[in-house]
């Protein structure tokens, strides 16, 4: 049995697992660069160890400073989390080697799958539906571009290791691939450690449906439905939900059976999920497999009321599946919305910086999961994901309404965050109508700016702002303007008149 | 008593005085009563005309941040502060231009060299942060004067990067 785990990972996914840990009576051990000493893992966790300097090759991608750290703790297991190590075969490898286990599935399938040129070799034999693409990692530009004459314009460039929009390109004419393949590789290598690319076809505006499988270690599966994560930028999902409205109950068990399949194929185990593109004839094809916890499985956790983190962490223990697949039903709608560090009214510039105040949403079917909290200083580092609002409701409409309104309760200030940007998403009558695809952003936002304010607001802001004029000391300030004065929290000075006992 | 402020970078005179628990402001030449409450360090409830509002507001240097349904009011006082600096070029002597960062982040890649013509739309330099390159690009026909980094430089935000020199 596990009674202690390391988790391998930061920010609002390491805040997740350390909660599913807590309510199964397991102890943790954060890890953590010199850049996240102030993050809210290192808090939350039981134990805590500085890992090595911010850069991410120095401290979350060190294999060896990790494993050590599990092994000086005495934790049984790692969770990798999503992203840095979590598909990363040869520190699964390292992990078996050790004694240590690795919370995903074992090294084998984890090569086969992360390695994506051998994994759509092996989906192809298994009669899986692949894009049309190269077969296998090209050793120079001029393989390349003779790959993408004959595989023909528009080609995507992606990262054999990748994942999440790291190191893709989209490159319509040939004049343009060398760049791509070159800035692919730089991005690929920073985000993974390996620069391996390769190109496929790029299909046009197609929906991303993918399906969430778990599978003991004693060849028993099951699928937990489907995720629509059609609404992406620069390939990064940024919106995702469940059920899809693309599918229909023949089409869901279609592909639910394809999903189960090219797992079988990989003698995969543990959770993982298979990502199809739809086209519009509702024709699927064979993406990739992302071995890992994904980012947006909240979605499926509502749907389902399956724990998907319980559920790794007791596959990973050695138990075994305790649900078949006729057990399983999709109940009412989830969607979830990523919450970035970015700017969407300036290109999406990262934002790091303080965030000087949250206000998270609260309220019936409303979830966040985060990282972050009021003072706390989003590092220039890492991934700018700052948290996930999800929200459940019993159909889509309501589920949209109450996301609305979930993002209208929640404030981050101090640094940009998409907010603004998601919620006009939501909004739009072609997301409304379920008529998403990987386009949208790019036919409907390209050029985004929040829109204009309610005039109405300018009374109770003018208000507010010489309210605070009149009463300087009862707020909280920005870091640059605390006073250093100790006076200022003295109750003699902020609680104004009060009265001992009530009398 | 008298406030000045800009909202959203628009000018607001407004007085301000107290009749009994509330606050009656005039604004334009109108006139509003507000009943507001310090609820906790940052939040205050307002009640104006029978309407009821939470605001939270924040004091972020010289500003105060508003934030009320949905959306965020920056609040300054006229003459601080009051350009919105977002990065990337600023004008200076005619027909020159500063290319500065628009992020903090790291300069991974310089793609011209001094005295290059470079053309619009041209990438200057790539700066990553947050694991994303973006790219700092030319907004129209220059010659590059002077560059101020190098690669693997770590810089802030408003950093200069690259002067440029438009083409009589």
């Amino acid at each position: 049995m596990i009674n202690k785990i390391l988790i391998a990972n930061r920010g609002e996914i390491a805040v997740r697992i350390i909660k599913a840990c807590r309510e199964m009576g397991i102890a943790t051990v954060a890890v953590y660069s010199e850049a996240d000493r102030d993050s809210l893992h290192v808090q939350l966790a039981d134990e805590a160890v500085l890992i090595g300097p911010p850069p991410a090759t120095d401290s979350y991608l060190n294999m060896g400073r990790i494993v050590q750290a599990a092994q000086a703790a005495h934790s049984q297991a790692i969770h990798p989390g999503y992203g840095f190590l979590a598909e990363n075969a040869d520190f699964a490898r390292l992990c078996e080697k050790e004694g240590i286990i690795f919370i995903g599935p074992n090294s084998n399938a984890l090569e086969l799958v992360g390695d994506k040129v051998r994994a759509r070799q092996t989906m192809e034999k298994a009669g899986i539906s692949i894009i049309p693409g190269m077969k296998s990692i090209p050793k120079s530009v001029a393989e390349c571009e003779a790959a993408a004459r004959t595989i023909g314009y528009p080609v995507i460039v992606k990262a054999s290791a990748g994942g999440g929009g790291k190191g893709m390109r989209i490159v319509g004419e040939e004049n343009d691939l060398k760049p791509a393949v070159e800035a692919g590789m730089r991005e690929a290598k920073s985000a993974f450690g390996d620069e391996s690319v390769y190109l496929e076809k790029y299909l046009e505006e197609p929906r991303h449906v993918e399906f969430q499988v778990l599978a003991d270690n004693f060849g028993h599966m099951v699928h937990l439905f489907e995720r629509e994560c059609s609404i992406q930028r620069r390939h990064q999902k940024i919106v995702e939900e469940t059920p899809s409205p693309a599918l229909d109950d023949g089409l869901r068990a279609k592909m639910g059976e394809a999903a189960k399949k090219a797992m079988q194929a990989a003698d995969y185990n543990n959770a993982g999920t298979v990502e199809f593109l739809l086209d519009r004839n509702s024709n699927f094809y064979f993406l990739e497999v992302n071995a890992r916890l994904q980012v947006e499985h909240p979605v499926t956790e509502l749907v389902t009321g399956v724990d998907l983190v319980r559920q790794q962490i007791r596959i990973a223990s050695g138990e075994k599946l305790s649900m078949a697949q006729n057990d399983l039903r999709q109940r009412g709608h989830a969607i979830e919305c990523r919450i970035y560090a970015e700017d969407p009214a300036n290109n999406f510039l990262p934002s790091a910086g303080k965030i000087l105040f949250v206000k998270e949403p609260k309220g019936p079917g409303v979830r966040h999961d985060g990282g972050i909290y009021s003072g706390w200083d989003v590092p220039i580092y890492y991934d700018p994901i700052l948290a996930k609002l999800i929200v459940w409701a019993e159909n889509r409409d309501l589920a949209c309404r109450r996301m609305t309104s979930a993002l209208d309760d929640y404030a981050i200030i101090g640094i940009h965050t998409t907010i603004g940007f998601l919620k006009d998403i939501i909004n739009h009558p072609e997301f409304r109508a379920g008529r998403t695809n990987t386009g949208f952003i790019k036919r409907y936002f390209e050029s985004w700016g929040e829109k204009g304010k309610d005039p109405g607001m300018l009374r109770p802001v003018l208000a507010a702002a010489a309210f605070d004029e009149l009463n300087p000391a009862a707020h909280v300030q920005g870091a640059e303007s605390r006073p250093s004065r100790k006076e200022r929290f003295s109750p003699w000075q902020s609680l104004g008149k009060w009265r001992i006992g009530g009398i | 008593m008298e406030f000045e402020f800009l909202i959203d970078h628009i000018f607001h005179k407004v007085s301000v005085d107290k009749t009994g628990n509330a606050l009656l402001f005039k604004e334009a030449g109108a006139s509003f009563e507000a009943d507001i409450r310090s609820i906790s360090e940052n939040v205050l409830s307002i009640i104006i005309e029978g309407r009821s509002y939470s605001a939270t507001i924040v004091r972020d240097k010289d500003k105060k941040i508003v934030f009320l349904n949905g959306r965020s009011y920056i609040v300054e006082k006229p003459g601080e502060g009051a350009k919105a600096f977002h990065g990337g070029e600023e004008r200076t002597r005619e027909g020159q231009l500063r290319i500065t960062a628009p992020m903090p982040g790291r300069v991974i890649k310089i793609n011209v060299a001094e005295g290059e013509k470079v053309r619009k739309n041209q990438t200057l330099a790539i700066v990553e942060a947050m694991k994303m390159e973006n790219e700092i690009k030319a907004s129209c026909e220059a010659v590059v004067k002077k560059i101020h980094t190098s690669t693997g430089e770590l810089v802030d935000a408003e950093k200069l990067l690259i002067e440029l020199e438009l083409e009589k």
